[in-house]
């Protein structure tokens, strides 16, 4: 009995020993960092003198400060339209790519590679090249006579050219659900087959019921993911949220309080509200998952 | 820097060692500006921004000096202008700022009020600026220190491309005479005669010079002696109306590509990829614009409203500064550093007029008789112009301006703001935030 329990506290310290690396890092690069930005949300700080206690300042301005408002307008836009088209394609492909076609391994690695580098800065930089003024976007359209046109640098189309960046990395999504498919029994679709229900049938009753936990869990976790985007409106922009703020992402506007107004104890409140939000959001999906997410044990 | 700075409100609160170490941080780099050089090995940090030309000129002159004093190395950073302030912004917080740092009046108030730059006064022991125009020295002063010494002067002009207007056997405007409303049928020739492919105007709008000239044509000011916006509403309205006019009558690009280009670099400009056959550019950009454009380009001084006021508009801007981090480890070695760019022949020979015409007079007159076209061109527009007293420095917390600035002029392009709305929106916005800093 004493030799069983030394063994698993020997297996303890070892876990220990093995979180370590990960437990520092969350330690000193993110919790130190966060508990900073909680306190200076209750500051007046430019970066470069020490800040100023101000009470609850921050949180009045936010209530007047209109380009917030628009920049969570922007933001909400983006999550409510981009994640559910990106999660749609996703689960498309996923049910086209499940019905074991040739050459399977080679087609999920090719749309699973924009996830890798969708947020990446290169693929911002390549996405204004496209949809730039003389851009390959432009010279397709030309080949069928329309004529085009900026449509990053136009107020009008700019934040769609975001939403198409986003729907493009549907391949980690899309991964995960093609794992969820392949834990559908076969079965199921062959009873329902024998008593003649349509492919459409069998998708909304036997497809969606089984999946709707991998679905729940990609939604919440591209939610959370979108809310966060900062790179591509970033680089796509040239880091000004432009042309006329269309492009203002919630998390680019906080950059840009913080560091080009250095108005930091104001972005740290910013970035403190924005954790409130995606919790929020979190939470109603959790609450209405109640109502749609079926477990199967 | 840090006297007279409270600790109580941080510290009070408990927060612990990242506010502190920032704090401890604030005690100063640790070197004196005025002590004797190093004769150990010591590295500096040099950033500036600009174009290829610029950059290759810079480590010239960086070679140079290393040659001269080779326990100093001079590591570079450059970038183009819309990323060089959000990198520095996020060194200096970082207390990871270069020792010498190239820096523009627009944002000289908003780090030197907020202790970021060494007081320069406290390194004359190696940087002299005894050779530089007190009137010029003093655009460098934030409340009567000098925390930065302008590279040189520069004044707002018009680049004209000779080559697209000969192609159209269109003359080249008298610029002693010429209107805004000139500039404009003149611009819708060009973009008439070459059916497109060249529009006679590129858009501006963008950058804090063109507001500055337009509200001194008026007899305005942008700002008032006490930093307060003092732009008349009516004046900035006129201003973007005309540019209204000049996309919507075809003399500029269409708004998404005035707007695409104004986020792009130098280089990319209509001005340099012979693409709009008039633009608004600093006189001293006449060699970069060149280099890149390969055609001929002419400066010419900006059309009038025909007012008096107009007479006098133009003026002398401190085409930049450079300045040393408040916190650099090696202050003395900086100085001598900027006292190397500024003040001798050697490197003025490399540098020319790529950062204005030199300040220093010594420099400027021996290296006139080595200046190119494009550059002896810049000195002499700079000489010929009459110029009246220069705008103030622009106020701590206005240094955003020209993103405010851009956003507007983006709103009216796109038709989303009358120029009369967008220009009360503006002076409204850039008020708040002066008084917030």
């Amino acid at each position: 009995m004493s030799t069983l329990g030394s063994a698993r506290k020997r297996d303890n310290k070892a876990a220990y020993l093995f979180l370590l690396p990960w437990f520092a890092g969350l330690v000193l690069i993110t919790a130190g960092p966060v508990t900073a930005s909680l306190v200076l949300g209750f500051t007046d700080y430019n970066l470069i003198q020490p800040p100023e206690f101000n009470g609850l300042e921050n949180i009045t301005r936010m209530l007047g400060d209109q380009r917030l408002h628009h920049a969570l307008g922007v933001t909400f836009k983006y999550v409510l339209i981009s994640v559910p088209l990106q999660l749609a394609a996703a689960l498309g492909l996923a049910m086209l790519l499940d019905r074991g076609m040739r050459g399977l391994a080679f087609y999920r690695s090719a749309f699973y590679l924009p996830s890798l580098l969708g947020s990446s800065v290169a693929i911002a930089v390549l996405w204004r090249q496209i949809f730039g003024a003389e851009g390959l976007f432009n010279q397709l359209l030309n080949l069928f006579g329309i004529t085009g046109r900026g449509w990053i640098s136009d107020p009008d189309t700019a934040l769609s050219t975001l939403i198409v960046l986003n729907v493009w990395t549907f391949g980690a999504p899309m991964v995960i659900f093609l794992a969820g498919l392949r834990q559908i029994p076969v079965m199921y679709y062959e009873a329902a087959q024998v008593d003649g229900a349509s492919r459409w049938l069998q998708f909304r009753r036997i497809t969606v019921p089984l999946l709707s936990p991998i679905i729940f869990f990609n939604l919440v976790l591209q939610i959370i993911h979108a809310f966060q985007s900062f790179t591509q409106a970033f680089v796509v922009s040239g880091g000004t949220g432009g042309p006329s703020d269309s492009t203002m992402f919630y998390t680019l506007y906080l950059y840009q309080r913080g560091f080009h107004n250095f108005d930091m104890g104001y972005a740290s409140a910013l970035a403190w509200l924005l954790l409130i939000i995606i919790a929020a959001f979190t939470a109603i999906n959790f609450w209405a998952a109640k109502k749609w997410v079926f477990y199967d044990d | 820097m840090h006297n007279g700075l409270s600790r109580r409100s941080l510290l009070s609160l408990g927060a612990g060692a990242a506010a502190a170490s920032a704090l401890a941080a604030c005690g100063g780099g640790g070197g004196d500006a005025g002590g004797e050089i190093s004769k150990d090995a010591v590295k500096l940090r040099f950033t500036w921004w600009g174009s290829d030309a610029r950059h290759k000129r810079t480590q010239q002159a960086i070679d140079m000096f290393t040659k001269k004093y080779p326990n100093i190395t001079v590591s570079g950073e450059f970038k183009e202008w819309n990323g060089y302030w959000d990198s520095l912004a996020t060194t200096v917080a970082a207390n990871d700022a270069p020792d010498i740092i190239q820096m523009d009046e627009l944002y000289l108030a908003s780090y030197a009020e907020r202790g970021a730059l060494l007081d320069l006064g406290t390194a004359t022991k190696h940087l002299k600026v005894d050779g530089i125009d007190p009137a010029a020295l003093d655009t460098g002063k934030v409340d009567g220190k000098q925390y930065a010494v302008p590279t040189g002067v520069a004044a707002y002009s018009i680049v004209a491309n000779t080559t697209l207007l000969e192609q159209y056997k269109i003359p080249v405007p008298d610029d002693s005479t010429w209107t805004w409303d000139d500039l404009k049928r003149i611009g819708l020739e060009v973009s008439k005669a070459s059916g497109g492919k060249v529009t006679g105007v590129q858009s501006w709008g963008f950058d804090a010079g063109g507001v500055n000239i337009w509200a001194r044509q008026a007899g305005a000011t942008l700002y008032d002696a006490s930093g307060k916006v003092s732009i008349p509403p009516a004046v900035l309205a006129g201003y973007w109306q005309y540019l209204l006019d000049l996309a919507k009558q075809g003399i500029a690009p269409a708004p998404s590509v005035t707007v695409e280009r104004a986020g792009a670099s130098l280089d990319q400009s209509g001005t340099a990829t012979n693409t709009s056959a008039f633009g608004t550019w600093w006189n001293t950009q006449l060699t970069s614009l060149s280099a890149a454009s390969g055609q001929q380009l002419k400066l010419l001084k900006l059309p009038t409203n025909g007012q008096a006021a107009a007479a006098e508009s133009p003026y002398y801007k401190p085409s930049m500064f450079w300045s040393v981090s408040s916190r650099s480890k090696h202050p003395a070695e900086a100085a001598l550093f900027v006292d190397f760019l500024l003040n001798t022949t050697e490197a003025g020979e490399v540098l020319l007029t790529d950062r204005g015409v030199p300040s220093n007079s010594t420099v400027r007159s021996a290296i006139t008789g080595k200046l190119a076209d494009t550059d002896k061109a810049a000195a002499e527009y700079l000489a010929a112009l009459k110029v009246g007293a220069a705008p103030r420095v622009t106020p701590n917390g206005a240094s955003g301006i020209e993103a405010i600035l851009k956003r507007h002029t983006e709103e009216v392009l796109f038709e989303r703001q009358t120029p009369q709305a967008a220009a009360e929106s503006f002076i409204k916005e850039l008020q708040t935030e002066i008084d917030a800093a």
